[in-house]
């Protein structure tokens, strides 16, 4: 790639003279910086999948080594069998699974109450609809704390700490930013296909269930991906809301595996760390189009 | 005759008043899970963190509740801990959020250009902001570690012998920046990297024709183009810095186990550390509570000013009468 980009340097600059020489200088400079830039920007991930096929011994060493001698990919398979749990299950399969089932409690409900809300700000002409509107769009102002700390007191009062029930209540009281999505979606329809489908006898829950939400997959995947990667990784929430008999995948992982003899095993953890950032890359790439797409039009509206 | 058009009308406007009526019906029905949440989850939590910021709660002392008025928001001018935390906070805003700002915008001047990969590239610097910030807190602890990591390691060829502790007071609060950056400037490359690509190539002729230089053109039209981006970009980087508080906690070495109640370095330190310290380890929940309402309150209050400054700098592109000119 480079030599290709080399030889057309060349000959463009033969038949451009002085000027065009400059100019591809100068875009050589810029590639040059940008890789570069992005070189260094990838480097914390490298080190992190070095890291995780090193031996304890290499990882610690002194002056450092960068590439292990052998590569240990047997890190990957001591992570996951760490420590045994209950009936013999590893306690890595374990989190997995809690995280995922947190995923699907609140992401299940999330998207699809958050769809029928951004239906009816959408379309329900009614005069207080934009008040409504704007109470919910301000929310995202208040810090999360500001809320989190008496809804704590709240679900320890009515004996919710510890279990799953808090994910499935945030699920289905809806995310601003998806209502926020859904709704610009649902405005696009015209108002004849509406209006068609109420001749008809449709009644609003159809018009929305079945005749607007079948063409809305494209929102879908967004928001559910992006409520996949905002649970799977979330380590606030679940650090607050469950027991340490009840761990996620991300509130386990933010310690060191330790050896019976209380020494961190660096090596294992970072090859489960490796494992538990999979996940969130595979979904980014499934809808990477979409996420940026969406990642700049509520960027550019406000 | 009168009276025919009078019962049609009658009839229109009930017909009209009971389709709005199934509007407005219709309208709750749909939103009403928003609703009840809002109202169950949001209103009353804020209502209920506000009465106990003036309570003396401590999580479990409902018998002997008594309230103390303003006395919980009185303590927060005397309590050093807090001080240190705003500083420390406002000292990591005022750092982070304008480095951010000013290379995610120098990135996507510099990906706008007509280069191959742009997408690839941009790609690349979009990956860490979707990345769990547990495991981003733990590259950098490998990355920054004294003895084995990367960094130092770069540094010591350089001048052999320094190994810094990067994670101890001195410098943790520099990581942490350079953890958020790494982190949070995805986002705003690919929403300049659109906007850019979306100023008309006729503005930068004009200008270049009545002429510009190409900087010139760069800083008196393309800039005051971003600005209002620029602003939204601000906004939104400073209400999530003030509130930095997962990170720095996920960036603390320490041996006994991270937990919400983790100490982070001293320099770390920040105000929303403080304030789930004082609720969850030292139980004091109505002063915590005053902590976070006056935190909030402070936030909008800077939101507002930065609102305020729109005029003196932030281009809206005004609508012209009568068609283009």
């Amino acid at each position: 790639m480079s030599a290709f980009t080399g030889r057309q340097t060349l000959t463009v600059a033969r038949h451009e003279g002085n000027a065009g020489r400059q100019k591809r200088v100068g875009q050589i400079l810029l590639y040059t910086t940008l890789v570069a830039i992005a070189l260094l920007f990838i480097v914390p991930i490298i080190w992190l999948i070095l890291s995780s096929l090193k031996t304890e011994t290499e990882y610690n060493a002194y002056p450092i080594r960068i590439l292990p001698r052998v590569w240990q990919w047997k890190n990957y398979f001591e992570a996951v069998e760490q420590r045994r749990g209950i009936r013999g299950v590893h306690q890595y399969v374990g989190w997995a699974l809690r995280s995922l089932g947190l995923c699907a409690l609140n992401g299940i409900p999330d998207v699809l109450v958050s769809a029928m809300v951004g239906f009816g700000f959408a379309r329900q002409r009614v005069r207080v609809r934009n008040l409504f509107f704007t109470v919910m769009l301000s929310m995202v102002m208040v810090p999360g704390l500001v809320t989190t700390i008496p809804q704590f007191v709240l679900f320890t009062r009515f004996h919710l700490i510890g279990t799953y029930w808090p994910w499935l209540l945030w699920g289905l009281a809806s995310t601003p930013y998806f209502v926020f999505m859904f709704r610009q979606f649902f405005a696009s329809f015209p108002k004849e296909l509406e209006d068609a489908a109420e001749i008809d006898g449709c009644n609003r829950l159809r018009v929305f269930w079945q005749i607007m939400m079948p063409s809305a997959g494209p929102v879908v995947a967004t928001c559910a991906i992006f409520s996949f990667q905002g649970n799977w990784g979330d380590w606030f929430a679940p650090t607050l809301f469950l027991t340490g008999d009840k761990q996620t995948m991300a509130m386990a992982l933010a310690n060191a595996y330790q050896d019976p003899a209380g020494n961190p095993m660096v090596v294992q953890t970072m090859a489960a760390i490796v494992l538990f950032i999979i996940p969130t890359v595979i979904a980014y790439f499934l809808g990477e189009r979409r996420i940026r797409e969406s990642a700049i039009t509520s960027g550019l509206k406000g | 005759m009168t009276t025919t058009s009078t019962l049609t009308k009658a009839g229109k406007k009930r017909r009209s008043s009971k389709r709005e009526q199934r509007e407005v019906m219709w309208f709750f029905f749909f939103i009403s899970p928003w609703l009840i949440g809002f109202v169950v989850l949001s209103l009353v939590s804020l209502v209920l963190g506000l009465l106990t910021s003036f309570t003396n709660f401590d999580g479990f002392n409902l018998s002997t509740l008594k309230w103390v008025g303003l006395s919980n928001y009185a303590r927060i001018f005397s309590d050093r801990d807090a001080l240190w935390g705003l500083q420390r906070t406002t000292l990591y805003a005022i750092l982070y959020v304008p480095l951010a700002l000013v290379i995610s915008f120098t990135l996507a001047v510099l990906l706008n250009q007509r280069i191959r990969g742009r997408g690839f590239l941009g790609g690349i610097f979009y990956i860490p902001s979707i990345l769990p910030v547990v495991a981003v807190a733990w590259m950098w602890k490998l990355l920054m570690s004294r003895n084995s990591g990367l960094v130092n390691a770069f540094i010591s060829l350089l001048s052999p012998g320094t190994a810094i502790n990067w994670l101890s007071s001195q410098y943790a609060t520099a990581v942490l920046i350079f953890l958020s950056i790494w982190m949070g400037i995805g986002g705003g490359v690919i929403i300049f990297l659109a906007a850019l690509q979306g100023v008309p190539k006729e503005l930068e002729e004009a200008a270049l024709i009545d002429g510009a230089t190409r900087f010139q053109m760069f800083l008196r039209v393309i800039v005051p183009l971003m600005t209002p981006i620029i602003f939204f970009r601000l906004v939104m980087g400073i209400i999530g810095a003030l509130q930095v508080f997962t990170a720095p906690l996920l960036l603390t070495s320490t041996n006994s186990g991270l937990t919400i109640g983790t100490m982070p370095p001293r320099a770390n330190y920040m105000f929303m550390v403080h304030a789930v310290q004082q609720t969850f380890a030292k139980g004091r929940y109505g002063y915590g509570a005053a902590l976070v309402w006056m935190f909030f309150v402070l936030i909008l209050v800077v939101t507002l000013i930065v609102f305020r400054s729109q005029r003196y700098w932030v281009f809206y592109e005004v609508e012209q009468e009568g068609g283009e000119a």
